[in-house]
């Protein structure tokens, strides 16, 4: 996964190219964008795991071997998620890329359940609904630029 | 209703703050010009705001312990805010009402989750 990111590059178009040739380009293209936007999608559910280990941290004795773990848990998937985002971003149009950032709240209400049996009220979700919908409604704030998937 | 504690969540809050600072301070250093490639990293500015970041992941474990997971995300969107404030007054960005409504939209979700939740 780390490696698909880092090594994953989309084919520039050519000068000269048949009708056939251009629209298997089109074809890969957009298979290419597909792959992106569920790299973006898998990298983000992983970075929002680091919230799961900060909670798991927080019920530790402070510097205890438990606690030390998911510290370091913590910092890799940031580091992870630093590198990934550079590379994505280098892909995907930023407002594209800020805007789908987002979902981690949704992934924080699943983990949330999953992980601390957390419920999930209608309260709740018309909440995240907002918050999710300012979020995007910013990342497109900025220019005209559409959204591009 | 209520099932978080309100100081807990001010931590968090802080801590989103925080990390708002350091995100300045990076881009401070990143619109400076440095003689060696070391400097880029290694200067005051740099150092200080991965410190301030540093400080701001041990808050949220501190806040984890009276608040939910979900709610962590949630509240986490409060740095749009901050980036904006920081951006208009530092770096005199500019501020459209597509922004101003995106903020109050993220404010409303944000009380909607705390108080209905």
């Amino acid at each position: 996964m780390y490696q698909s990111i880092l090594l994953l590059n989309i084919p520039q178009r050519t000068e000269k190219q048949t009708d056939f040739e251009s629209r298997g380009f089109a074809l890969k293209t957009v298979y290419e964008k597909i792959k992106l936007f569920i790299l973006l999608h898998l990298m983000l559910m992983i970075y929002s795991f680091s919230g799961v280990c900060s909670k798991k941290a927080a019920g530790t004795t402070f510097l205890s071997k438990e606690f030390c773990l998911y510290y370091g848990m913590i910092i890799f998937l940031l580091g992870f998620y630093a590198i990934g985002w550079q590379q994505i971003i280098k892909k995907l149009p930023l407002t594209t890329a800020f805007s789908n950032k987002a979902v981690t709240i949704v992934w924080g209400l699943v983990w949330g359940l999953i992980f601390f049996q957390e419920t999930i009220t209608v309260g709740k979700i018309i909440g995240v609904i907002i918050v999710i919908s300012g979020v995007v409604l910013y990342s497109y704030a900025d220019g005209n630029e559409e959204p591009k998937l | 209703m209520k099932n978080f504690s309100i100081a807990y969540a001010l931590i968090l809050l802080f801590g989103v703050f925080i990390s708002a600072v350091s995100q300045v301070m990076l881009k401070k250093s990143a619109n400076k010009k440095y003689d060696s490639r070391i400097k880029e990293y290694l200067n005051p500015l740099v150092i200080f705001a991965y410190l301030i970041f540093f400080m701001a992941t041990l808050l949220s474990i501190v806040a984890y312990k009276g608040i939910p997971l979900s709610m962590g995300p949630v509240l986490e969107a409060t740095s749009y805010i901050y980036v904006t404030v920081f951006g208009v007054k530092i770096f005199k960005e500019k501020l459209g009402k597509k922004k101003i409504i995106a903020l109050l939209l993220i404010i409303t979700g944000i009380m909607i989750y705390s108080l209905c939740g």
